[in-house]
């Protein structure tokens, strides 16, 4: 089996949890050598960008992994969510640069983003026109710079925002990370990963249930 | 000047050995659905829009190549077979020489620009049994697809469901579709449905589950189930699509190494071109086999 894990800030709690269900992950140590393939008692462990999750899940290249909605969405990934976790969450939100207007009463507006196609599709729903600028990360710089009116991003905690004069418009949706299954892993191996995907529940409420007061 | 030394993305040459090696296949292929008794129909590479409006959906549409042909029409490149036999055969159909079985070779195009690296001309068989609505076509269809790789020398896994009990569940609520498809029971699910659904999704449901809501697909997935051997063919009852399309009643993936073939009962379809008839098929990728 082999699991897709995103680097990046989910990847300590990601491996937190894994490790809970009872699964050899690779060490701190392992991580930093550079490598990018591990093999565990029969798993081997991929570390790829957060953002490519959903593509190695999705062709297949990977079983599973554990990848962001926002990526989900934006890949339009068709693999299984089984496990929605407990840790990350966040939002994806329109937010207006300085003194910019809400997105329907901007002249010509224009929007910054790592998620060209979960704008659009929003804006489609929406019935808007906005010109869309796809950038690769620090979107918000692009509103603080006005490079472009509105930005479309996740909010953690709303630091970013609120450092920068920025205004949080409108929620386009939640966030979660999930645990997803490829579609073809799960029917031609459907044993091993139903007992992948039941180890990652119990995980996740186990840890749960130690956070009770 | 130059010309540009590339074609456009998903589309490519086979030179001399890959060539051979594909007709070598093709061959064995037909050889093999004519000693299944299946005759060979042809099918032309563009047809009209308009006939195919009502039964493909937007995704569908969205992966063919379109354009305007000389006299203004809207025309499309094929991307899919199967609706193309039904509307050329519905009209000089006639009862007395059902069941028609009948094979077509060819290439389909579709665009998945989401799909790196997958091809966008695809070389397809496909075999359709029109005309018997019967559990029993169903069962030789499946055989039929399993033979088809053992020819190759490939143990085949089939996976297979029904789409009507899906559809059954969604009509009561839409909250299934979301349930299914992630594979997690939600918030939202209807308490009537919640057991049955968590019991799909976590894998224990059985077809005494599901029955109460689709009582015909359970009973002609018993009798399918009772005439296969379970080691090669699977049923996985939680198995969702959510573009069903055509399909009406079974449908299945035949895997060996990958993604070989898709195929399922339309009992619809052919009604929608004037002359209602049971059929069903599958198609196989050719070059999946290739790998």
């Amino acid at each position: 089996m082999r699991i897709a894990i995103p680097k990046g800030r989910l990847l300590d709690p990601v491996l937190r949890l894994f490790a809970a269900a009872q699964f050899e992950v690779p060490s701190e140590r392992d991580i930093r050598s550079r490598k990018l393939v591990f093999n565990r008692r029969g798993v081997e462990w991929i570390l790829v960008k957060d953002s490519d999750v959903p593509v190695y899940v999705e062709h297949g290249a990977a079983d599973a992994g554990v990848a962001g909605f926002d990526q989900i969405l934006e890949h339009r990934c068709t693999a299984y969510q089984p496990v929605e976790l407990a840790f990350g969450h966040c939002a994806l939100c329109i937010i207006g640069g300085p003194g910019a207007p809400r997105l329907e009463e901007q002249s010509s507006p224009k929007i910054a983003t790592k998620y060209p196609r979960i704008a659009r599709q929003h804006l489609d729903e929406r019935g808007l026109h906005a010109e869309i600028v796809t950038l690769a990360g620090s979107v918000e710089l692009a509103a603080v710079l006005s490079l472009t009116s509105h930005v479309i991003d996740v909010v953690e905690t709303g630091e970013t925002v609120r450092v920068h004069n920025l205004q949080l418009q409108e929620k386009i949706c939640d966030v979660t990370p999930r645990l997803i299954v490829g579609k073809n892993a799960f029917r031609t191996r459907t044993k091993t990963m139903r007992e992948l995907i039941a180890r990652i529940e119990e995980a996740k409420h186990a840890t749960l249930q130690s956070q009770l007061p | 000047m130059a010309s540009t030394p590339r074609y456009p993305i998903g589309v490519r040459a086979l030179l001399v050995e890959e060539a051979a090696r594909r007709r070598r296949i093709e061959t064995r292929f037909i050889d093999a659905l004519e000693r299944a008794g299946f005759a060979e129909v042809v099918l032309p590479i563009i047809d009209y829009v308009e006939p195919y409006a009502e039964i493909v959906d937007r995704d569908s549409t969205r992966k063919s190549y379109r354009f305007i042909d000389r006299e203004g029409e809207l025309v499309a490149v094929r991307s899919d077979f199967t609706p193309m036999l039904a509307r050329a055969l519905a009209p000089a159909m006639r009862d007395d020489e059902l069941p028609l079985r009948l094979f077509y070779r060819g290439d389909v195009i579709r665009c998945e620009a989401s799909r790196l690296g997958v091809n966008r001309e695809l070389f397809q068989i496909g075999a359709e049994v029109v005309g018997d609505g019967s559990v029993d076509a169903d069962v030789a269809t499946l055989r039929l697809a399993s033979t088809l790789v053992h020819e190759f020398n490939g143990r085949a896994t089939i996976v297979y469901n029904d789409v009507s009990i899906a559809a059954a569940l969604i009509e009561r609520s839409p909250a299934v579709a979301t349930a299914l498809a992630n594979k997690r029971a939600n918030g939202e699910l209807p308490d009537d449905l919640r057991p049955v659904v968590k019991k799909l999704i976590g894998g224990e449901a059985t077809i005494d589950d599901v029955e109460p809501f689709a009582p015909e697909a359970a009973a002609r997935l018993r009798a399918i189930g009772g005439a296969l051997d379970p080691e090669e063919f699977a049923l996985h009852l939680d198995d969702f699509d959510e573009a069903i399309g055509y399909y009406t009643g079974i449908r299945f993936r035949v895997y060996g190494k990958g993604l070989l073939a898709r195929g399922g009962r339309y009992d619809n379809l052919y009604s929608t071109f004037g002359q209602p008839a049971a059929a069903i098929g599958f198609t196989f990728t050719i070059d999946d086999l290739l790998e």
